[in-house]
């Protein structure tokens, strides 16, 4: 028996648009770019969805219709589902009604395509069971099986993942870590009892993802008749094939003059052609089969670039100054409790940002080695610093007038707590002052005094945004 | 031996012993711009990679490095052929005809000035044409158009292969289309009768081909080199401001429309409006210093704007060194090597994506040099985030590692190969 687990990511971030230093403290719509480009989020959705979206999910419903044993997994970032619903609802149904056939499984994620399980577990944790809430409502299901932003997988993740209850997680086939050894059998990684790792078969996956329409590779053109004669290949040596990539491989990364729909079309009826072939979906997959041995990942292993590291993320100086000042924000942010200054920090946790960032090909003048809709590495660096910078003062702002408050109550508690004193003179009358704030008008009393005291405060915090006293 | 071994045969001893005579306006360690380096550069790289290389300079000077030099200015013993004058036929009209426009004055009238550059060229032209008959050589190379004359009167004398270098073109002195009609004349009928352009840029590239009309084919870019070399840590200039933690942002260079100061000054009001702990320096001189002077004053930047006057060798190191972010603002700029030698001393830079080594670097801000908002934009960023300074000073000098002169010299001893091969043939 051999069962091939396909799986297919959809992603879009919010680009940052062109956010300038003068821009800090006056602009607090970082994500609302509207010029038409490719910094539109609204345009690169309905563009992607035009391109990619409509007519691939078009096919994989026709072919669940055609093929009872069809299956596959989604995996979306909450960032796609929103813009989905915001920009493109028909695509969002459309999806829906693919997992309403029972066959395809969603798979479970950070909300916010974050890098957040190598910088903080607990906002990673959050952004997990966020996006579990998301997928709960909007397609009525729990997903069982765990995949992290571009693949990134590491042993400590693998446990935080059986820790809390998943059946299954995924992760790039990678010889340095397999050895000798097949991608095509299921993994457990050490320390762990219950979870098993589903292993990337790279070398299929990428046929599809990077090679199909590439005219200088040796197997191009490639048809769905030999792809599955090298899948049947495995027979006898594998349990499951798992082909991980990114959904809009159809129609975005490989166009529609490849022929790469024409492809998917057949590559099921191709498959299935086989006896003893057939398709399963990661939980299905981890709970038909055991784990062949042990796969161990000591450092952080991804499914990017020859070197299956996160370097394209954070490989360079700007890029980690720019994630490691992210998320040296977490406490004050979370301090807020501001649910749209908390949100607008997590879009810009989102991979992408740092991607953009990478200089790692630049010295070969190989600037569109790297997609960005930044004019440079640097640009894409200022831009984001900036519109940190300027969360970073709303934060402060929030946080200081909270303390504000905070101290304002202690100080009254102090005050109500003490004893009377014995009044043996009745209190020197001062001149009435002229009325000269709304709170000073009104008659003292001893609710007033909070009030009082916290206006005082909130005084010497934001000097020039409270109403000026006037000198009458 | 056959007709087709014994070609082979002479190209071969030809390329064996390359000889180039070389003419060149400027040349170390005469202070000068960018031409004078380049060409000393691309010399001494030339002179390694096995390459005779006589250069032929107009006057007297002091030279630096090994190569055989004559001056244009020393008495010929040889007189010139009869009919030596002809050569020179379209060339004199244009200069008793035509006055040269060497810059604009406050109110942007052009100053018209001696004819005494056109002239000398003239001379040097007529020398050249006598050195060319001494001398023995298999290809004449001619750096900017103050020598391009000199480098025709040598093809025409010699009947050799004329390669003519193209540093700047009146396009960029003049920094808009209004150039200065004799210069205009001399570049494009040279590049008309040369048997090969060498741009400097693609940038200079696309002017020949579109402004001078020139066969694209003819035309090839080879970008400057840079010498990276051990720099030498020097004490610290400017202490007293940064003492007071002002930060300092550099302009190095001619004081002139095509290098885009006033961009420049625009750019640090609207810097200064928003951070006023931001020092700006000019070091330099040009015929717009009067100018930027008056707009450094009208826009009440007096205490933010310091001029250093023309900066030279330590001096000038010294305050690449000091500067905490440089920036060349050229309007048009066919190179530019000074943001290469900003961050050979540890400063990174804001640069106009009008210029060449825009092209080579990448590690800089770019900007079009207009984009004034965009400049000040890019100058506050880069001081308030170090990181980023950082990162473009160490990647980028590990880029420059890939701009050596050598490579320079090894293109341009392709392209003379592949010249006197068609010579031959």
């Amino acid at each position: 028996m051999l069962t091939v687990c396909p799986y297919f990511h959809v992603h879009q971030p919010y680009r940052v648009k062109k956010y300038r230093v003068f821009d800090i403290g006056e602009d607090t719509e970082y994500f609302n770019d509207a010029s038409g480009t490719d910094l539109d989020n609204r345009f690169i959705v309905e563009k992607v969805a035009e391109k990619s979206y409509r007519p691939t999910n078009k096919v994989l419903k026709e072919l669940l219709d055609k093929h009872p044993e069809f299956r596959f997994n989604l995996s979306f970032s909450g960032t796609v589902l929103d813009q989905f619903e915001a920009y493109a609802p028909d695509v969002l149904e459309s999806f829906q009604e693919l997992v309403a056939t029972g066959r395809v499984e969603i798979l479970a994620d950070t909300y916010h395509h974050s890098l957040a399980f190598f910088y903080s577990v607990p906002e990673f944790k959050r952004q997990v069971q966020k996006h579990e809430r998301r997928i709960k409502q909007l397609f009525g299901v729990k997903p069982r099986v765990f995949r992290n932003t571009e693949l990134s997988y590491r042993n400590d993740l693998a446990k935080w993942c059986e820790d809390n209850g998943y059946l299954g997680i995924m992760a790039e086939g990678w010889e340095k870590y397999l050895g000798w050894r097949s991608p095509n059998y299921l993994y457990h990684p050490p320390g762990c009892s219950k979870i098993k790792v589903l292993l990337k078969n790279y070398k299929l996956s990428d046929d599809i993802a990077f090679r199909f329409g590439n005219k200088e590779w040796s197997d191009w053109p490639l048809s769905a008749d030999t792809y599955a004669d090298w899948i049947h290949a495995y027979h006898g040596d594998g349990q499951t094939v798992n082909l991980f990539m990114d959904y809009e491989s159809f129609g975005e990364h490989q166009w529609e003059d490849t022929g790469i729909f024409e492809f998917l079309k057949v590559v099921p009826e191709m498959i299935l052609r086989h006896p003893d072939t057939s398709f399963k979906t990661a939980t299905e997959t981890v709970t038909s089969y055991d784990a062949a041995g042990e796969y161990d990942v000591p450092d952080i292993l991804t499914w990017a670039d020859t070197e299956r590291d996160l370097t394209a993320w954070i490989g360079n100086d700007i890029q980690r100054d720019a994630i490691a000042a992210t998320y040296r924000m977490e406490e004050s942010v979370m301090k807020t409790r501001k649910r749209d200054l908390i949100e607008t920090w997590r879009k810009l946790q989102t991979s992408d940002h740092f991607y953009y960032m990478c200089t790692k090909w630049s010295n070969d003048g190989d600037v569109h080695a790297y997609f960005s809709p930044y004019k440079s590495p640097y640009d894409a660096y200022i831009t984001f610093m900036n519109a940190l910078s300027d969360l970073k003062l709303r934060v402060d702002h929030v946080v200081a007038a909270k303390e504000a408050v905070a101290a304002a109550k202690a100080d009254q508690l102090a005050g109500e707590a003490k004893p009377p004193q014995p009044q043996l003179d009745p209190p020197p009358v001062a001149p009435p002052e002229p009325p000269t704030s709304p709170a000073a008008v009104l008659p003292q009393s001893p609710s007033l005094g909070l009030a009082r005291t916290l206006w005082n405060r909130l005084k010497k915090i934001f000097p020039a945004a409270l109403p000026q006293r006037k000198s009458t | 031996m056959d007709a087709v071994g014994l070609s082979a045969f002479v190209v071969i001893v030809r390329l064996c012993a390359m000889k180039v005579l070389t003419f060149s306006w400027e040349y170390p360690p005469a202070k000068n711009g960018g031409l004078g380096v380049a060409c000393f550069g691309l010399t001494r790289e030339l002179l390694h990679e096995g390459v005779a290389v006589t250069l032929v300079l107009p006057k007297t000077q002091e030279t630096r490095g090994d190569a055989r030099v004559l001056f244009a200015d020393t008495e010929r013993l040889v007189r010139m052929g009869e009919n030596a004058d002809l050569m020179f036929g379209p060339y004199n009209q244009a200069a008793t005809t035509v006055e040269s426009i060497i810059g604009y004055d406050a109110t942007g009238r052009p100053i018209y000035q001696s004819r005494t550059i056109l002239q000398e060229a003239h001379r040097f032209a007529h020398q050249a044409a006598i050195i060319a008959q001494m001398e023995s050589f298999d290809v004449i190379h001619a750096h900017d158009w103050t020598s391009y004359l000199a480098g025709v009167a040598a093809k025409i004398a010699s009947g050799k292969q004329l390669v003519l270098h193209v540093h700047a073109t009146s396009f960029d002195q003049a920094a808009s289309d209004n150039v200065d009609p004799s210069i205009f004349k001399i570049e494009k009928e040279a590049f008309e009768l040369a048997d090969k352009v060498v741009t400097v840029s693609e940038y200079t590239r696309n002017i020949v081909v579109n402004k001078h009309g020139i066969d694209a084919a003819k035309v090839q870019v080879v970008h400057n080199g840079c010498d990276a070399e051990p720099v030498r840590e020097l004490p610290p200039t400017l202490v007293e401001l940064k003492r007071q933690g002002k930060k300092i942002v550099l302009y190095h260079g001619r004081i002139s429309i095509q290098k885009g100061v006033d961009y420049f000054v625009r750019a640090a009001r609207r810097v200064v409006d928003q951070d006023p702990d931001v020092i700006f320096v000019i070091s330099g001189w040009g015929d717009m210093m009067t100018q930027v002077i008056d707009q450094v004053g009208s826009m009440g930047l007096s205490e933010h704007v310091r001029f250093a006057g023309a900066l030279w060798e330590e001096d000038r190191d010294r305050m690449y060194q000091s500067a905490d972010l440089f920036v060349m603002p050229s309007v048009s700029e066919p190179f530019g090597l000074v943001p290469l030698e900003a961050l050979q001393h540890g400063t990174a830079s804001v640069i106009s994506k009008q210029s060449g080594v825009a092209e080579v670097l990448t590690h800089a801000l770019k900007v079009d040099f207009w984009d004034v908002d965009e400049m000040a934009n890019q100058i506050l960023s880069a001081l308030r985030y170090p990181v980023i300074r950082q990162q473009m000073v160490a990647e980028g000098r590990l880029q420059m590692l890939g701009m050596s002169w050598q490579i320079a010299a090894r293109k341009i001893k392709q392209l003379y190969q592949n010249l006197l091969q068609y010579a031959t043939s």
